[in-house]
């Protein structure tokens, strides 16, 4: 019995030491969400090996703790936060992680809001009679790409601190990718300029920052308070509004109620389409430029 | 344009001084062209700044007929020149303190409440032999919990939590401290340390807190074994998560051994040692198995060994992009290695000639079902079986349940327990000329959460 045993424990024993090898000179990376995982391989290239705990068609507001997500932490140099409450989730992985490199308040773990102009910061006092509002404001910045800019100067700033032998490289390569955003951008620009001022319903609160960007209006949200499922009366009052306003489109993440959005956008003669909420999405959407390029194209498309 | 004139002013300021100074009009002449040059610097920055498009406005308004929202702010506007006043206030660290805004708590605090209720038999109220014994017809605060938990510092993290309830019928609700314990983080080859009073990490539902439960009621066997509140204990438990691609974690722990149902000796002469593995497996992304193994060892009061260990399993189907799974499939096992005194009448009279030691090694398992097809309903059944720890007798139990979440912090259930015990129980469960050994109960439940909630584990 021990024979048939013997070299599958052998194995079990070689395998994460051959991995760990390969892997020893490069930086651990692991980001909470995947928009961060594809910027920062854009910024750290050849120099980091980077995982992300959620998927892009997942909910990065209430992910569920698997232990596959603690195992991924476990030999992290850095951890990539989104920070701003959307990703506090990662603490308790963390915390079943045993790896103090990546606790809170050590050098490895980097939230990389730092320096983004928070929109819908409330001003007056929050509680969840208004639903599950963020309270240091909305946290879905990172698919904005006006921003990709400050996000990439906190990655570099924070893989510096692990290569500062490497700082040139990294500033090298997010010099060399914001050259390529810049290029997209102004084409993104020149699509979107005809939709500028238009009006937009949104399943979820989550596309501020990308509708500002190019101009678009929210006009209103298909939940009925964040994280709150919309009632009959609140989808009729939306509905009443959209014809009103003659409001063209709602925009749906991935993980929410397509069919629902169907079927009122159908009722108030508009169109419903699936953005990807983060990197990979949908299909097609499987890098930072590739998920905004699919942004655009869908709103022009559904707009036109 | 502003803060142009008061570079200018500033710059003008600097400049008196420095002319009564240099009596060398060439020297005078360099230092003027230098501060011409800074004063270029500063306009040209500013003009750079000045010309940035400006941020975009952050909401658009919201409908007339809308619900009022959350009072969101505009980003701040162009930021205007520091005024003296602005100069002359403090910096770091009383600016820090005044950023997070006097008073700011620097860890996070939660309420969870969990009211439960249940209707059963006449007889089976008399007999003290429902779901929550003494309890019987009652609806009644069962936890009421506070709890307090962030960081110490960069090392370690801390967790209390206090609880009310009522214990027994119409007493006065009762607060306790449930939990206290730190946690030390940053220890090193993959170990981290808890010490304090804590829910123990034996099997799945011992750590799960009264309103986490997926159940109204927590599992015949585990209350049976124990004890209603479950294990809770003070002491120390090291964990150790190896570097493997899958995922394992190891632990070990020393109590008192307070808990009167299982242990009961309560002093660390003779302690309490607890231990854990648990692995965990994805099958592709939809599917997801736990799969641990337990162990807690004591003495009893009376000086008897009684060690129990535990098995327990949990698999989720998530279907790729549902925000919740649609089938969770739950199950644990107990077997209890207990010695216990056992008075023996030899000459027949009637009375105990002499005490001998007796093994009792007694089990039970529960397993349960949970469909959750739509995000805020779930329904599911969980089967018990389970013997008593040192009683002969056994019992078995069905609970169909409904749950229902008008959101994520407000939950309702609806439950049907119908128990059989064994004939062997008449002792226990006849009191007062009645009997609870078949029982029919209705349970129902209201939970909710306000403040803050850490997220669940697997």
């Amino acid at each position: 019995m021990l024979r048939v045993f013997r070299p599958l424990l052998a194995l079990a024993f070689i395998a994460p030491l051959v991995a760990a090898a390969s892997a020893a000179d490069k930086i651990r990376v692991v980001a909470t969400i995947p928009d961060l995982k594809a910027l920062t391989e854009e910024v750290g290239g050849k120099l980091v090996d980077v995982d992300a705990l959620a998927r892009g068609t997942q909910n990065a507001h209430e992910l569920e703790i698997r232990p596959s997500l603690m195992v991924k932490l476990r030999r992290a140099d850095l951890l990539i936060e989104n920070g701003l409450d959307l990703d506090s989730w990662a603490d308790v992985a963390v915390q079943g992680a045993n790896n103090p490199n990546i606790v809170r308040g050590a050098p490895g773990r980097v939230d990389v809001s730092r320096g983004i102009q928070v929109l819908e910061v409330p001003s007056i006092r929050v509680d969840r009679s208004m639903g599950d509002v963020h309270p240091l404001g909305n946290p879905h910045y990172s698919m904005d790409p006006g921003l990709a800019p400050i996000i990439t100067q906190n990655i570099v700033d924070a893989l510096a601190r692990f290569a500062p032998d490497h700082r040139a490289e990294l500033e090298k390569n997010r010099q060399a990718f914001l050259a390529r955003l810049d290029e997209a951008m102004a084409r993104w620009t020149r699509a979107m300029e005809p939709l500028r001022g238009a009006k937009v319903v949104v399943y979820h609160p989550q596309w501020i920052y990308l509708l500002h960007r190019f101009g678009l209006v929210q006009a209103a949200t298909l939940e009925d308070r964040p994280g709150i499922p919309a009632s009959p009366a609140h989808l009729t009052r939306v509905i009443r509004q959209m014809k009103d306003e003659q409001i063209k489109l709602i925009i749906v993440e991935p993980w929410n109620d397509v069919k629902l959005a169907n079927r009122v956008a159908q009722e108030a003669g508009a169109k419903a389409v699936v953005l990807a909420s983060m990197v990979g999405g949908v299909k097609g959407a499987d890098s930072y430029i590739g998920a905004i390029d699919h942004n655009v194209n869908a709103l022009v498309t559904a707009i036109r | 344009m502003r803060a142009l004139a008061l570079i200018v002013i500033s710059m003008c300021t600097a400049l008196v001084p420095a002319a009564a100074a240099a009596q060398d009009p060439a020297e005078l002449r360099r230092q003027i062209e230098q501060l011409q040059k800074q004063l270029d610097s500063v306009t040209d920055r500013l003009r750079r700044l000045e010309a940035q498009p400006p941020q975009p406005t952050p909401a658009a308004p919201a409908p007339a007929d809308a619900p009022p929202g959350p009072g969101v702010a505009a980003p701040p506007p162009a930021t205007a020149p520091p005024s003296a006043m602005d100069l002359a206030r403090p910096r770091q660290p009383f600016g820090l303190y005044q950023q997070r805004g006097a008073g700011q708590l620097l860890f996070d605090m939660g309420i969870a409440g969990d009211f439960v209720g249940n209707i059963t038999q006449r007889n089976v109220e008399r007999a003290g032999g429902g779901t929550f014994a003494g309890q019987e017809n009652r609806f009644f605060p069962r936890e009421v919990e506070l709890s307090l938990f962030g960081q110490i510092d960069p090392y370690a993290s801390a967790v209390v939590r206090f609880e009310a309830g009522e214990e027994a019928r119409g007493a006065d609700t009762s607060v306790h401290l449930a939990e206290a314990y730190l946690t030390l983080l940053t220890l090193p080859y993959g170990t981290q340390a808890r010490l304090g009073q804590m829910r123990n990490r034996f099997g799945w539902s011992n750590e799960v807190h009264e309103h986490d439960l997926p159940w109204v009621d927590r599992p015949n066997v585990m209350r049976n074994f124990l004890g209603p509140e479950g294990l809770q204990e003070k002491g120390a438990e090291l964990t150790f998560v190896p570097d493997l691609p899958f995922y394992v974690e190891a632990l070990a722990g020393i109590f008192n051994g307070d808990n009167t149902t299982a242990f009961g000796r309560g002093t660390l002469q003779h302690p309490l040692a607890t231990g854990r593995i648990r692995t965990f497996f994805e099958l592709g992304l939809e599917h997801a198995i736990q799969l641990g193994m337990s162990v807690a060892s004591g003495d009893t009061p009376d000086r008897n060994r009684s060690t129990i260990l535990g098995w327990e399993a949990r698999y989720k189907y998530r279907p790729d992009g549902w925000l919740h799974p649609l089938v969770t499939l739950t199950g644990e096992a107990l077997y209890s290695l207990r010695k216990v005194d056992v008075g023996v009448d030899l000459d027949g009279d009637g009375s105990i000639d002499r005490v001998s030691k007796r093994e009792r090694d007694h089990s039970g398992y529960y397993a349960g079902l949970e469909v959750q097809p739509f995000r805020r309903w779930a329904g599911g059944v969980r089967y018990d079986w389970s013997q008593y720890p040192t009683t002969p007798g056994w019992e078995w139990a069905i609970e169909p349940y409904v749950s229902f979440w008008p959101s994520e912090f407000l939950r309702f259930r609806l439950a049907y327990k119908y128990t059989d015990r064994s004939p062997q129980t008449r002792d226990a469960f006849n009191l007062n000329d009645s009997s609870a050994r078949k029982v029919d109960e209705i349970l129902f439940e209201a939970s909710f959460i306000l403040g803050a909630h850490p997220a669940h584990p697997f």
